[in-house]
């Protein structure tokens, strides 16, 4: 048997993925170490070199809302705390919000009744087809900003609509302004509004092809046992649905986290908001970048981390 | 039926050994030489290695000890090598693996028009011959999708054969038909024996078998138990494992 | 006994008031659905004030783009309407009559140009230039249609060639060179910008996504986690917060804070933003592919780059094709995000012009103008989408 000739090692099977990797990894470290020494150098010369201790500095800018303490004379790190927490607030409400909404609409597409399928299915095609921020700023600018005040504000049981915010509980009309104890901002309303009506499209499709994802003849079965269609769709199909469902959430609830950046073009101070604000007083874009995004990676993450416990939840109810 | 001792050694398989990533020892250490014009059939129960084993002649799979020479081309890590053996070796899967996206007459002629850089025109010519040598002519037009099994699988052996190998592996080619159109397929593969073509073909198809090779090969647990030619192997199996497997299978 | 009359009323019965629960919820929705209609035609037609609209056509359309220059964007958007027509007319196909979806975006197309352009109080030779270009889209569909098979195959796969080409030929005409005046981008804006935003991003972004998804499903470490921290990272951040990063510290990364212009800054971030989903969904087509077709191209002697672009990618991004479009549909939507980093784009457009005084609270008109704009193209490349899917179908994926 011949001895095998030695293989040149450009035609060498084992080493050509090495040889590729080698390369690539050369030639991103080279374009990153070129950037990155026009970044340290450009930064120098603005004296604007990477450091935390103007985190410290008094912010001297206000905030339209903050539900921690915080005035113009506290650091830049209260101030995007409070941001943060301002975030985290419209996140959570808009997260049970949606969730409700979306189940609903996503649902009816299996109602008996036709009009209430159309009228979900066109919902759906509507919202989706109309950017996020055009829905917000229409939420706002057109709708809660229009609010009339005093006495011809709306007066729902339980609710008050003002010009001057958006009052839960038993609000009182003192002197033509109303006071009540829990009151929200009308920019948080409007973001909430957006926020809520947008996701809710998208989750009623995940829900919806959860709901499909279950076979038929879980529905005959049960309607042979004498369950009404509700009973059915309660206790039989959604506990099987939910096992397609929650993965869907998990990203839909990433995007409505992701979504609420968009709180500055409503006027709601946000982290965005308050970053974007820190910058242009600081101009530590660097920093106040990484803050940025270390943040939304952290509360992607929680989320994720929660869904992946109910997703584990839910198979395990299977068992 | 008689294999000339005077024709060349094809495939020259020694001390093939394989372990997958999860340290599973596949092969342990398989030896097979398969001549010029030889008909070998491999059987063996499941797992025993047999599939992984052929896959190795066109390194579909890799195996970490022993060597390979195909056409007397060593089977290492020179890519040149790999791509030659490769232009020589055809192969029938079970599954067919067809190009759904392409007709059955660009199934054919991709891969000559691509890597033996022919004319398209020629190919087309020589691919219209193949398919009607496998009886299949009039659904050249036609998609994968539209054809039987019977019918996707004689394309894909003529798909193999466009590109002029000089060694054809089938892998449980008739495995995944209904059985009314299995005899279709083996009658092909048979017809192709007959005009000399070296095959190396793993199956359960006893009468095939019998019938068309030259050489029956019997493998378990990643090696070579019994080589006998078919009267010998079915009529009188000199191994234990072998009765044992013929028991199981008549 | 069931006469014609009859059939359609059982099914509305049926479907309407099958129980007494569900006549209930009927009526209380066409009652609302009357109330809310009737609103807001009464508004459209009686309260709104359009003039806020009538008097910045142009700005809407293409921001401050010097109005002497203008004749190249007519001759592009002609030259547009060509191609969408001819690539509609070799989709469809020859058939004596439309499909029920194609004469319904005629109607819709007719509509727009005559109704839609009366009503904006267009000038009428521009109105008439709209009417023009809107009957050569239906002519040209109608001729590809009708002739479209008879071509050889080859120029017809020829024809998708035609969009990245008329993207070059469109950049020249927006910005200049060959002999034709510089348009800065400082001066683009409205509907051109938005357009030119997304165009840019949706060609580059297809690549781009299709390299990361290979890069994926790579065996080799360095590739894979390379692509994954990528990915993972885009995914992981709003896009404002990316687009605020391309305004504010692209800067600082190259040499003497050199930067390119705002708008190709933003069209970047906005093509790597998407790459990174693009990629997501090109790699679902890659996983749903039987491992067989990779195997069989190289047992064929193809090499892996041929097996890829002859085998796997055509059934893979077939595979993909809805989560890809859905994907376009999102970036045009993204473009919105524009505004707030000072771009002139559709939305920024619209905010200067209400901050002029003369228009002040004039909001509702111009975002309903806006929705109405966006839902139409929106649901335009989804229908182009499913119709092209529909198109492709015959040519089914390999099954597992």
């Amino acid at each position: 048997m011949p001895s095998p000739a030695v293989t040149p090692w450009w035609r060498n099977r084992r080493l050509m993925p090495w040889l590729v990797q080698g390369i690539t990894g050369l030639v991103v470290l080279v374009v990153v170490a070129f950037l990155v020494g026009n970044l340290v150098r450009n930064l120098t010369n603005a004296g604007l070199l990477l450091s935390w201790s103007w985190l410290h500095n008094p912010a001297g800018f206000d905030l339209s809302e903050t539900l921690l303490p915080y005035n113009a004379a506290l650091p830049y790190w209260r101030a995007l705390l409070a941001g943060l927490v301002n975030t985290l607030r419209v996140v959570a409400a808009g997260l049970v919000g949606a969730t409700v909404l979306g189940t609903l609409i996503g649902v009816s597409a299996f109602s008996s009744n036709g009009l209430l399928r159309r009228l979900g299915r066109a919902y759906v095609e509507l919202i989706r087809n109309i950017p996020l921020l055009l829905q917000l700023v229409f939420w706002y600018f057109v709708v809660f900003l229009a609010l009339p005040g005093g006495e011809q504000a709306i007066q729902l049981p339980g609710l008050v609509l003002a010009k001057s915010g958006l009052y839960l509980g038993r609000p009182e009309l003192v002197n033509g302004v109303w006071q009540g104890q829990l009151r929200l901002t009308v920019e948080f309303g409007a973001l909430l509004t957006g926020l809520v009506i947008y996701t809710a499209a998208f989750i009623a499709e995940v829900v919806r092809g959860g709901v499909a994802s279950v076979p038929a003849g879980q529905w005959e079965a049960a309607r042979s046992l004498g369950l009404t269609p509700l009973q059915t769709l309660q206790r039989i199909v959604l506990p099987q649905a939910l096992r397609v469902i929650v993965p869907g959430l998990n990203s839909q609830y990433i995007s409505l986290a992701k979504n609420s950046s968009l709180a500055v073009a409503c006027g709601y101070t946000d982290l965005y908001s308050v970053a974007e604000t820190t910058l242009n007083q600081t101009g530590r874009a660097v920093e106040v970048v990484l803050i940025l995004l270390g943040s939304y990676l952290v509360i992607d993450l929680l989320i994720s981390a929660v869904m992946n416990g109910v997703n584990a939840w839910v198979q395990i109810k299977e068992r | 039926m008689t294999s000339s001792a005077a024709n060349s050694v094809m495939i020259e398989a020694r001390g093939v050994e394989k372990w997958y990533a999860n340290g599973y020892h596949a092969l342990r250490g398989v030896n097979l030489s398969v001549r010029q014009g030889e008909v070998v059939v491999i059987m063996g129960p499941s797992g025993s290695g047999k599939s992984t084993f052929i896959r190795t002649f066109n390194a579909l799979e890799d195996f970490q000890k022993g060597s390979i020479v195909v056409d007397g081309m060593p089977l290492s890590n020179d890519l040149r090598n790999i791509d030659a053996i490769r232009r020589e070796v055809g192969m029938v899967f079970q599954q067919f693996n067809l190009f759904p996206h392409l007709t059955v007459l660009e199934n054919l002629t991709l891969a000559p028009t691509l890597v033996r850089k022919r004319s398209k025109v020629e190919v087309e010519r020589e691919a219209l011959e193949l398919l009607e040598r496998v009886n299949i002519r009039e659904q050249a037009h036609k998609y994968p999708g539209q054809l039987s099994g019977g019918q996707q699988q004689r394309v894909a052996i003529a798909r193999s054969l466009c590109m002029e190998p000089r060694v054809m592996l089938f892998d449980e080619p008739t495995s995944a038909l209904d059985p009314e159109m299995v005899q279709e397929v083996l009658e092909v593969m048979q017809e192709l024996a007959r005009e000399g073509m070296t095959m190396v073909v793993v199956t359960h198809e006893v009468r095939f078998a019998r019938q068309v090779a030259h050489r029956i090969v019997l493998m378990a647990d990643g090696l070579v138990v019994e080589e006998a030619p078919p009267e010998q192997f079915f009529n009188n199996p000199q191994h234990e494992r072998s009765r044992q497997f013929l028991s199981q299978i008549a | 006994m069931t006469s014609t009359p009859q059939a359609p009323l059982a099914r509305l019965r049926r479907e309407l008031f099958a129980t007494p629960l569900d006549g209930l919820i009927t009526l209380g929705l066409v009652g609302f659905l009357l109330a809310v209609a009737a609103a807001l035609l009464r508004w459209v037609f009686f309260q709104a004030e359009w003039a806020v609209i009538q008097a910045n056509t142009t700005l809407f359309a293409v921001g401050r783009y010097p109005i002497e220059q203008q004749w190249r964007l007519w001759l592009l958007t002609t030259l547009l309407a060509a191609a969408t027509g001819l690539s509609w007319g070799l989709l469809r196909g020859p058939s004596r009559r439309w499909p029920v979806n194609d004469q319904l975006a005629a109607g819709i197309l007719i509509v727009l140009a005559v109704v839609g352009s009366w009503a904006l109080k267009l000038a009428p030779a521009i109105q008439l230039r709209w009417c023009g270009i809107a009957a050569l889209m239906l002519a040209v569909r109608w001729a590809a249609g009708r002739w479209g098979h008879t071509w050889p195959m080859g120029l017809r796969r020829l024809v998708p060639l035609i969009w990245p080409l008329l993207y070059l030929l469109g950049m020249v005409l927006i910005s200049g060179g060959l002999g034709l005046m510089q348009v800065p981008p400082s001066e683009w804006g409205g509907l051109l910008l938005t357009l030119l935003e997304a165009s840019f991003a949706i060609l580059l972004c297809f690549p781009l996504g299709i390299l990361l998804a290979l890069g994926r499903r790579s065996d080799l470490p360095l590739l894979r986690w390379g692509s994954v921290v990528y990915i993972e990272f885009i995914r992981g951040a709003p896009l404002i917060t990316l687009l605020f990063l391309g305004q504010n510290i692209l800067g600082f990364l190259l040499p003497g804070g050199l930067a390119p212009d705002r708008v190709w800054r933003a069209a970047w971030v906005l093509t790597f933003f998407a790459a990174a989903y693009v990629a997501e969904a090109v790699r679902s087509g890659l996983a749903a592919l039987p491992a067989g077709q990779l195997e069989a191209a190289r047992s064929l002697g193809l090499p892996m780059h041929q097996a890829l672009i002859h085998v796997v990618l055509p059934q893979a991004l077939r595979i993909a094709l809805p989560a890809t479009v859905g994907q376009f549909i999102t970036l045009l939507q993204d473009t919105t995000l524009l505004s707030l980093i000072g771009l002139l784009d559709l939305l920024g457009t619209a905010r200067t012009v209400m901050a002029n005084p003369e228009f002040l609270g004039k909001n509702a008109e111009v975002y309903l103008v806006l929705a109405v704009l966006f839902w139409c193209c929106c649901a335009a490349l989804g229908l182009g989408s499913r119709a092209l899917e529909s198109r492709l179908n015959p040519l089914t994926t390999a099954k597992a």
